[in-house]
């Protein structure tokens, strides 16, 4: 897997390099800020852009900005966006584009989770940070979110944070048939339909999370 | 001392003329009708008293001398030369003849002092340079008609001899008083006209002043030429002229006294008030002396010291009170200011009055519309006005500047039109009295300002401390946290590079090192949050969103995603906070709703709980903090607490958008 990472404290912009390398990537470019990051990416054409959310000169949503531009100019590049704390805006805004993942900084140390994470969004999964996910979804308590049984809402958010039906059966203990069923109920039950659009899933966790960004 | 012997000169001729007249009236005494001898004896004492007054008081003035020369002229021309002449005739005495043709032509001779008088009133300028023709048709018309006049045989029948004896029967004489006669009389007739003209120019007070002279002289003009041309035709008239002619200076007096013409009243006021209050004492000391001598003997030392200590007794009580109806009758308009400014006080002190109306109840008590009020503060030295704006006095505006002054402090400044200032002692007067409003008014003033500073530098500092957490929680989120992390990396890495066959223990080590540093990660991002959380760099509803998740009960959060200035937002938030937290900690609810939406330029944050109830912010509770916290934002702060109805606490900010 190809990365190019963009930090702007050099010792963790060292330590996440090395983390790739460790982990047996190749990390071909590490940016100090948000300038190069677009021309590198064009340029490099990397698997994964690994991107600190605040970054100079203003430290407060550069990362997240860049992170916009590259999902529209490059789709293919996955894009994973770390953070210091939570800000949900940016999430629930590119988490429907595919091959983005939001995750809190601190995620990075436990270093087989994360990678695992880095790979699935290079390959156009998504994934969302468990907080963040908790966030969105524990004041669900009206519209549609109401509708769901508090199972269903389990599923949905380990929907969120991009597993698979067979991670989510692993998870709960349950049998994938089991999770295949309540994937269903929840989509039913969220308006959902069936349609050759291939990110139901996304869609169903996007309309989970506006429903409960806009009470 | 040259001045001191001038402003003698019309009191020894008011003097001389009452000497004069006395001895006029004396002369003519029942050799003529009473009227003549009363009459003008009257109009020459009120003239020359009129004069020495306002001389008195303007020293130069052209009316008061006129007055004066008037009086004088008539009094020893006309009344003592006439008496002389009656009384001559009856008991043999030298001249006679000679002083009864001086009495008959006097009027005419005395002629042009009553033009310049029409033409100078009452402030001894020409309305016009032109007028002054007047003066001079008169002045010629006097210098043809005295001889033409004097030497005329008709008038022989107005001396007693019934003979003029120095009638000179020629054409050229009868030619000078045709010629004459029109014009004294006609420049007479035609003074009025620069008069009138003054009255119709003048406005408030000045026209009150010139209304009685201007209308007694306006009768005097139409009836002399009148009674003049029928003096020996129908002799029936012949009072008339003495009434048209007292019309005159009573006119005038009326002016001087009721209306303050020439700033006279204070004199006479005072003059008017000791007299009386002399008379007062005199009568109790007489009547103390009388009284205890026939108790206790004649020539006691105990009358003596009684009728002075009556006097003395009376003198305190009376004092004030007979200042007072002098005052009512001759001071008017002081009396009045005055009068309005007590009235002010008690108004004040009953509470029915602001202090701030001392400027409004100033310009009624004048009679000016601009007039200002500027106020010096005690401790910045600033120049403020009524409303508490800093003013800068411009100086050179044409107006005059009154201190004011209450204790020995200076308060400020009145500004007005200078010609207040001709009105004497009134403006100072009016300002003593206003003076303990205008120190009232002053303080507050002084202190709605410096209450406003303490607001903003409250605002300023309640800023202040939000960017300083909002610091502190950048610096925890950017330093602390990162290098934890980059030190847990450090860590994970030593892991990855000690390989799979390294000790166990050192690996459970790492381990151990790196969940450690997850914690303190967890533990300063929780601190940065209660700091101030990062939320609201997304906006106020992502961060009430974010205060609802993680509170121990359910909350409600209704909020769109707007944004508003920062310090709103910040407030704001804080404010739902406490309101929550009175919720878990006081309230023992088990629901609450948060609301916060826009509305008539105010952001509004409400926090409802289904608690207890009875909530009130009570010093140094969390609450008194919050509303202290609104207040600082200039905003409102209700909370509506019945026991076991829930708590709703409103805060509004203001916020334009």
């Amino acid at each position: 897997m190809r990365v190019v990472i963009a930090e702007d404290q050099a010792l963790l912009r060292e330590g996440l390099a090395r983390l790739f390398r460790d982990g047996g990537h190749h990390v071909v470019a590490a940016l100090r800020d948000a300038d190069q990051l677009l021309d590198t990416i064009a340029h490099e054409q990397p698997d994964l852009a690994v991107i600190d959310i605040r970054m100079p000169p203003t430290f407060t949503d550069e990362g997240a900005r860049a992170a916009h531009s590259i999902k529209q100019l490059h789709p293919g590049v996955g894009v994973l966006l770390l953070s210091q704390h939570i800000e949900t805006a940016h999430a629930v805004n590119l988490v429907a584009l595919g091959g983005f993942g939001y995750l809190l900084k601190d995620r990075v140390l436990e270093v087989g989770e994360f990678l695992a994470t880095a790979e699935r969004v290079a390959a156009g999964g998504s994934a969302l940070d468990p907080m963040v996910v908790a966030n969105l979804v524990a004041p669900a308590d009206s519209g549609p979110v109401g509708r769901l049984s508090e199972r269903e809402r389990g599923v949905l958010e380990l929907m969120a944070q991009g597993l698979t039906n067979t991670a989510i059966a692993n998870r709960l203990v349950v049998s994938e048939r089991t999770v295949e069923a309540h994937v269903r109920h929840i989509l039913t039950k969220l308006d959902i339909t069936d349609s050759e659009d291939g990110h139901r899933r996304v869609r169903a966790v996007l309309a989970y999370l506006n429903s409960a960004h806009h009470t | 001392m040259k001045r001191l012997h001038l402003r003698r000169v019309p009191a020894l001729l008011l003097v001389a003329t009452l000497a004069v007249e006395a001895v006029a009236v004396a002369l003519s005494w029942g050799l003529e009708p009473r009227y003549d001898t009363v009459l003008y004896a009257f109009y020459a004492v009120i003239v020359a008293g009129a004069g020495a007054l306002i001389v008195s008081r303007h020293p130069g003035h052209p009316i008061g001398w006129l007055f004066i020369a008037d009086a004088t002229f008539t009094a020893v021309a006309a009344d003592l030369a006439q008496g002389w002449g009656l009384r001559a005739a009856q008991q043999h005495w030298p001249a006679g003849p000679f002083a009864e043709w001086v009495a008959l032509w006097s009027w005419i001779a005395g002629g042009p002092l009553g033009v310049l008088t029409l033409l100078l009133f009452p402030d001894g300028h020409l309305t016009r340079p032109r007028w002054a023709l007047i003066a001079w048709a008169n002045i010629a018309g006097v210098a043809l008609l005295v001889p033409g006049f004097s030497l005329s045989p008709d008038i022989g029948d107005l001396f007693v001899g019934d003979r003029n004896p120095y009638a000179v029967d020629a054409s050229w004489r009868s030619a000078l008083l045709t010629v004459g006669m029109p014009m004294f009389l006609g420049s007479l007739v035609v003074a009025i006209v620069p008069l009138v003209q003054r009255l119709r120019r003048a406005t408030g007070v000045e026209r009150l002043q010139l209304r009685w002279f201007v209308f007694a002289s306006m009768c005097a003009v139409v009836i002399l030429p009148v009674v003049a041309l029928l003096w020996s035709v129908a002799p029936v008239v012949r009072p008339l002229t003495a009434l048209a002619l007292i019309a005159m200076p009573v006119g005038a007096a009326i002016g001087i006294l009721r209306y303050r013409l020439y700033d006279i009243d204070v004199v006479i006021s005072r003059t008017l008030a000791y007299g009386a209050l002399s008379v007062v004492l005199a009568g109790t000391y007489a009547a103390t002396v009388v009284v205890i001598g026939a108790a206790v003997g004649r020539g006691s030392d105990w009358s003596t010291a009684g009728a002075t200590l009556a006097a003395t007794v009376v003198f305190g009580g009376v004092r004030h009170r007979v200042q007072d109806i002098v005052d009512r009758r001759f001071n008017r308009a002081r009396f009045d200011a005055l009068q309005r400014m007590t009235t002010f006080l008690d108004e004040l002190r009953s509470g029915r009055a602001v202090p701030e109306d001392v400027e409004r109840l100033l310009r009624e008590a004048l009679g000016v519309e601009d007039l200002h009020l500027l106020l010096l503060l005690p401790a910045s030295e600033l120049t403020v006005d009524l409303a508490g704006v800093s003013v800068t006095d411009d100086l050179d505006d044409g107006r005059r500047r009154w201190p004011i002054r209450h204790a020995g402090t200076t308060l400020g400044t009145l500004v007005a039109p200078a010609e207040l200032a001709e009105r004497g002692s009134l403006v100072p007067k009016v300002l003593d009295a206003a003076a303990l409003a205008v120190e009232i008014a002053r303080l507050r003033v002084g202190l709605r300002r410096q209450l406003d500073e303490v607001e903003a530098s409250r605002a300023r500092i309640v800023a202040a401390g939000d960017e300083e957490r909002r610091r502190i929680e950048r610096d925890l989120h950017d330093g602390a946290q990162q290098r934890l992390v980059s030190i847990g990396l450090a860590l994970r890495h030593t892991q990855h590079v000690l390989g799979p066959d390294v000790d166990p223990d050192v690996n459970q080590t790492i381990d151990d090192a790196v969940a450690e540093i997850t914690v303190a990660i967890d533990e300063l991002r929780e601190l940065a949050r209660g700091l101030r959380p990062a939320h609201l760099d997304t906006g106020l509803g992502p961060a009430l969103r974010d205060l609802a998740r993680r509170a121990p009960l359910p909350v409600e959060v209704v909020a769109n995603g707007d944004r508003y200035p920062t310090e709103v937002e910040t407030a704001a938030y804080f404010t739902a906070c406490e309101g929550l937290t009175n919720a878990v900690k006081h309230a023992r609810a088990t629901k609450v709703v948060l609301r916060a939406f826009h509305e008539r330029n105010r952001v509004v944050l409400v926090v409802v709980d289904d608690g207890v109830g009875g909530a009130i912010a009570q010093n140094g509770s969390g609450l008194a903090g919050l509303a202290d916290r609104v207040a600082a934002h200039g905003g409102t702060f209700r909370i509506d607490s019945d026991p076991g109805r829930g708590t709703t606490l409103i805060a509004e900010f203001p916020c334009a958008s």
